[in-house]
């Protein structure tokens, strides 16, 4: 579904990217595990094109969309819930969930009635959203904000979805919270690159993993293989 | 002095010293009086834009009250004349007071403003002044006008030599202070502040009274042009000083060149040749022609070079290819005149964005082969950062302190203690709040409760300047530095206690020991984080890493006692990681305390004394390297296991 | 009766304050997408007011006029947008400042050039037979601008927060970069925030014109107003604006009736300038975060 080859990017004069070569499965859960600074969330950005790759490919369900921008490649099937969340605080958290599906619903008349299923199944899934599907998003908690990001991203029907540190600055208990709509999302079959710190929860939610190491995949292979790897255990998994 | 020095000296001053010659022998073979009357418009508008300069060029902000500075000074000279009968010097001075003081108390709001918000305070200033000029009749005479003469000096009549001679004189005089001033810390300062405020703020150098100072130099340099400009035409009309004129002045700025003195002489000489240029339909084309054939030649090599955008090629051509054949079509040129100026001043805004001094003066000193002027020998680090005597006392205490975003808790009753001549770690997954914190301490965000005791005194809250006076420096996760200025120069503006010399000294130019002094010591610090080389390299042309180093030489620079190093290794490649941790260790000989967030363990395990890890904003575990390491909550939250097997796994 | 002229003086005031109140909206809806704003909007009103005018001249009937006039103001302002202001935002510069003022003094001089530089009238079906209220004389003209005003701003504020497009413009306000991650093009709704901003001020060329007649010179003091309003109210308010316009009207009214005529312009200048002193954000716009 997607396929990343070898990808070269970076800001100004520094490549942080050098040579990123990965594949997604349809119906999948690939983690992406490394170092802070490897070039995790840099890979993200590249893919969906909020960062332009001066070098290699991405082809998304088999058509190349590197250098296309971001919001062009958002319409073509790619919904990417980026690092911070980055949910449009002024705005209600229903407007968050129907901007998600931007893409694909009429700009001026009818969109509400035309959503109206898929945001109850978000509501369904994320009961905290529809308590306060009025409010403005900035004012949720941390962990409301990542379920409002990730239903927002859900509400594009992707795809390929692009999660990055969904778990970033949030409290143990939520994160846990995370975890299992991670494992939901996966059983719903939503095809799914997952870039966590949690390199062990997110091997165990995974069917492949790619360990970056200095802005190239260092290691690949399916979560039992990295259990076995002295190097990744040493370095990532404590 | 070595030989090339010696040959830069000439060549500088010598270009200077001939220019002003040749502009003073003038009058004694030429005595068109029309001829002599533009060349004294040109000494003023020289001053007026040399002062412009100063906010559009340095400070990098669209100033469009300079036209009405003009005004209020030709008025203040022409008032203290007519009214008070006041004598030609203090009539100048009164001009020159004038912008300095209402230029001071429009940059006291005015210094809270960027971009939009401070061309618009300006605008309004400049139409308020209009307005004011025009109805207050009985002071300024309204729409009527203000008629005055020019006073004999010290008891000499100023015929029109004489008094051009007085201008000319005037604006070398302008000139070299100005250079002494530009070419100083205050110089510097203005730049920096255009480049990053935050970090100006961070190293302790008041974004305050540099922005009031440099503005009100600028206003001050416009008004007392404006009393030139009230002698020279002995008639003022509130209408001269409308926006149009502020146009034409951003032109003459921008087409001569930012932040240079030739670019404000060239551009004044500009100024005062278009109306002459609008007036002869011929030479208004073949002044087109050239312009249009530029336009093509530097879209052209843009393209090819792919230095440009397509826009910013074509644009250009389009708008000078539009002069070339309205000049063709339209009768009376002058009718267009204010059309023309917006499509010159177009063309170089977008395809010259440097001016002209900016195109020419690379070219002229590669053909010249002129050196960059020789740095002195680097200090002895032993007197840029004395060695501190520290015995592990209690130096920074932080007591519950908070800070929240809407429903975001980023730090969450955080109590911590560090103590002098540490290296005191702080580490925590990505949103931790590591940076939150060390964000309130350095004073860029206030505290939402709690309290921050430095030394047990109250550490100025919500300021980074007196977070900065009170001895933290500190880096930044995403660089910020003085983009534009060398590496050298970055350590300059933050270094501390070696500008001494008083302002009125330094415009005379004694400031050059201790500028040398600065050098040395920058140079020094430079040194110590391997950038000698660089010294000369623009901060933004600077490798990735070497920014980072830059960053922590120019810190050293406020000569702190606590260093809060925020994530200094992110992006690193392993080799500079290597260099940083002796860079760290260095540092930490000397007896400053560090604060050092950072997410690689190895370099944290290898410095740090004691480790606080965050999480969630709260503090989840305190204790060594080793300690900490062990600690389950941490291998949880920051090795890779979600809490729950975490808990599992705890014995 | 004292009261009734202080009054008089404070309705016609504050209705030529909607005017400003309408051209300061048209700053904000562009500020609000791009953090940029047309310095060179008064020319957009001028000029689209000329352009009407001659449309009129060309025997075409007002309904007709109306249309053609914000049609070509959102064309100009699509233009500004193009000219000046894409290729600042890109290097993420202020160029574009400088740039919109260019442009105004383009349109400025080709105005003179083109229509002259006398002032006309510009003809409407509307009355202006003052009507009595309570001793208070309103024209029927007055309140079409009124009534114009509020309506064009309803519309605009309806569109955006009830369709899904104009929820895209608050997106790309919020967070630009997360907009274009939901497939917002970011460029294309600046675009349309520039070419709404034009028809706005087409808008309320049209609606003052028969009130100040038609000249080059006939927006730039309305200018300086609605940058007061715009500055004073906040420019990321949307209907801080109606109240300081409504505000700043009645007050000029005032102090050009008990000062001196000329004295018009000087309690928005003021004003302005307090305003940036005392409240940068605006009195009803929110404080930034600093970001490092």
């Amino acid at each position: 579904m997607l396929l990343v080859e070898n990808l070269h990017a970076g800001y100004g004069a520094s490549e942080v990217l050098a040579g990123v070569s990965l594949q997604v499965k349809q119906g999948s859960v690939v983690a992406l595990i490394g170092a802070n600074g490897a070039g995790k969330t840099t890979t993200m950005r590249s893919i969906s094109g909020m960062l332009k790759p001066s070098q290699g490919r991405v082809l998304l369900d088999g058509q190349p969309v590197q250098g296309y921008t971001a919001a062009r490649i958002a319409r073509l099937g790619l919904a990417h819930a980026p690092e911070g969340r980055k949910v449009f605080g002024p705005l209600s958290v229903e407007d968050n969930l129907l901007l998600g599906a931007y893409g694909r619903l009429p700009a001026f008349f009818g969109f509400r009635s035309q959503a109206a299923q898929d945001l109850a199944r978000i509501y369904e899934l994320f009961p905290r959203l529809r308590e306060r599907s009025q409010q403005a998003a900035g004012t949720l908690s941390g962990g409301e904000q990542q379920m409002l990001a990730i239903g927002r991203a859900l509400m594009a029907k992707p795809k390929v979805m692009l999660l990055d540190e969904p778990s970033m600055g949030l409290a143990p208990v939520i994160v846990q919270e995370v975890f299992r709509i991670i494992t939901r999302l996966k059983e719903a079959g939503i095809t799914l690159l997952l870039v966590e710190q949690f390199a062990r929860s997110a091997l165990e939610v995974a069917d492949y993993v790619y360990v970056m190491e200095h802005g190239k995949i260092a290691v690949e292979g399916l979560p039992s293989e990295m259990h076995k790897n002295q190097r990744v255990l040493q370095a990532y998994l404590g | 002095m070595s030989a090339l020095m010696w040959k830069r000296f000439l060549l500088i001053r010598g270009a200077e010293l001939a220019t002003f010659a040749t502009l003073a022998a003038i009058p004694l073979f030429v005595s068109s009086s029309y001829a002599l009357g533009l060349l004294t418009l040109l000494a003023i508008y020289g001053i007026l834009l040399i002062g412009l300069d100063v906010s559009v060029g340095y400070l990098g902000q669209v100033n469009l009250g300079q036209a009405a500075f003009l005004g209020l000074g030709a008025y203040a000279a022409g008032l203290s004349v007519s009214l008070l009968g006041w004598g030609l010097p203090a009539a100048l001075v009164a001009s020159a007071l004038t912008g300095l003081i209402i230029g001071a108390l429009l940059a006291l709001p005015a210094l809270r403003l960027e971009g939009p918000q401070f061309a618009l305070a300006t605008l309004s200033f400049g139409a308020l002044t209009v307005t004011v000029l025009n109805e207050w009749e009985g002071l300024t005479g309204g729409a009527q006008g203000l008629q005055l003469d020019r006073p004999p000096l010290l008891g000499i009549r100023l015929d029109a030599p004489a008094f051009y001679w007085l201008c000319m004189l005037f604006l070398a005089l302008v000139w070299m202070l100005m250079r002494n001033l530009l070419s100083s810390h205050w110089g510097r300062s203005f730049e920096a502040l255009r480049d990053s405020p935050i970090a100006t703020d961070a190293m302790g150098v008041g974004t305050y009274r540099h922005k009031v100072a440099a503005f009100a130099i600028g206003s001050a340099l416009g008004s007392f042009a404006g009393g030139l400009y009230a002698f020279n035409f002995q008639y003022l009309q509130p209408h001269s000083f409308v926006y149009e004129l502020m146009v034409i002045l951003l032109l003459g700025v921008v087409l001569g060149g930012r932040k240079s003195l030739w670019g404000a002489f060239v551009g004044a000489a500009l100024i005062v040749l278009l109306p002459n240029l609008l007036s002869n339909r011929m030479l208004f084309q073949v002044f087109s022609a050239l312009g249009l054939l530029m336009a093509v030649l530097a879209g052209v090599r843009g393209l090819l070079n792919k230095t440009t955008r397509p826009f910013q090629a074509l644009a250009p051509i389009v708008a000078m290819g539009s002069l070339v054949v309205g000049g063709l079509l339209v009768a009376n040129t002058e009718d267009w005149r204010k059309a023309i100026f917006a499509l010159m001043l177009f063309s170089v805004v977008v395809g010259l964005p440097e001016g002209l001094m900016g195109f020419v003066t690379p070219l002229l000193s590669r053909l010249l082969r002129m050196a960059p002027p020789a740095l002195p020998a680097p200090a002895a680090l032993d007197e840029v950062l004395a060695t501190r005597q520290v015995h592990g006392e209690l130096l920074l205490e932080l007591r519950n302190l908070k800070r929240y975003f809407g429903g975001v808790k980023a730090v969450d009753d955080v109590s911590m203690c560090v103590c002098a001549g540490h290296i005191h770690g702080l580490i925590g997954p990505n949103g931790s709040g590591k940076s939150t914190a060390v964000n309130v301490i350095s004073g860029l965000y206030a505290p939402s409760g709690g309290a921050m005791l430095l030394h047990g005194k109250a550490l100025p809250q919500g300021s980074l300047y007196r977070a900065a006076r009170a001895g933290i420096a500190r880096t930044f996760q995403n660089l910020q530095l003085f983009g534009e200025l060398s590496a050298l120069d970055n350590v300059m503006v933050a270094l501390k206690g070696v500008y001494r010399m008083p302002l009125p000294l330094l415009l005379l130019g004694f400031a050059r020991r201790e500028e040398k002094r600065a050098q040395a010591e920058a140079l020094a610090l430079l040194q110590l984080v391997g950038l000698t080389q660089q010294a000369r390299a623009r901060a933004r042309d600077l490798t990735y890493g070497a920014q980072r180093f830059l960053e922590i030489a120019r810190a050293l620079a406020c000569k702190p006692e606590l260093l809060i190093l925020d994530e200094p290794a992110a992006g690193l490649a392993q080799p500079d990681v290597a260099q940083l941790i002796e860079i760290i260790r260095r540092i930490h000989q000397r007896g400053i305390t560090i604060i050092l967030i950072e997410h690689h363990m190895d370099v944290v395990s290898e410095l740090c004394n004691v480790v606080t890890v965050l999480d969630g904003g709260k503090i989840i575990a305190q204790g060594s390297a080793a300690e900490v390491k062990r600690h389950p909550q941490v291998i949880a939250a920051y090795l890779g296991v979600a809490p729950a097997e975490a808990e599992h796994a705890q014995p | 009766m004292a009261s009734t002229v202080i009054i008089q003086l404070i309705v016609s005031g504050a209705l030529m304050g909607l005017v400003y109140a309408l051209i300061a909206y048209g700053f904000q809806l562009t500020y609000s997408t791009s953090k940029s704003i047309n310095f060179g909007q008064g020319e957009l009103v001028m000029l689209s007011a000329f352009f009407s005018l001659t449309l009129i001249d060309a025997g075409l009937p007002y309904w007709l006029v109306v249309p053609g006039g914000l049609l070509f103001g959102a064309l100009l302002g699509l233009f500004v947008e193009r000219a000046a202001v894409r290729l600042a935002l890109e290097q993420k510069g202020e160029g574009w400042i400088l740039l919109t003022v260019i442009f105004g003094l383009l349109g400025f001089s080709a105005a003179e050039n083109i229509w002259g530089r006398d002032d006309r009238p510009f003809p409407t079906p509307i009355s202006a037979e003052p009507l009595h209220f309570f001793g208070i004389a309103v024209t029927p003209l007055e309140i079409s601008v009124a009534i114009g005003v509020l309506a064009i701003m309803g519309l605009v504020e309806l569109f955006k927060r009830k369709t899904l497009l104009g929820k895209a413009f608050e997106a790309v306000a919020a967070d630009r970069d997360a907009a274009e991650l939901m497939g917002v093009s970011a460029t294309r709704i600046i675009m349309l925030s520039y070419a709404l901003s034009g028809l706005v001020a087409a808008m309320a060329g049209i609606l003052v014109a028969p009130i100040t007649t038609v000249g080059p010179t006939m927006a730039s003091a309305l200018i300086l107003k609605a940058f007061s309003v715009a500055v004073v109210a906040g420019l990321d308010s949307g209907f801080g604006v109606v109240v300081v316009g409504l505000l700043l009207g009645a007050l000029e009214s005032l102090a050009s009736f008990y000062i001196g005529s000329g004295w018009r312009e000087a309690p928005g200048l003021i004003l302005l300038i307090m305003a940036l002193a005392l409240r940068p954000n605006g009195v009803f716009g929110k404080a930034s975060i600093r970001k490092v």
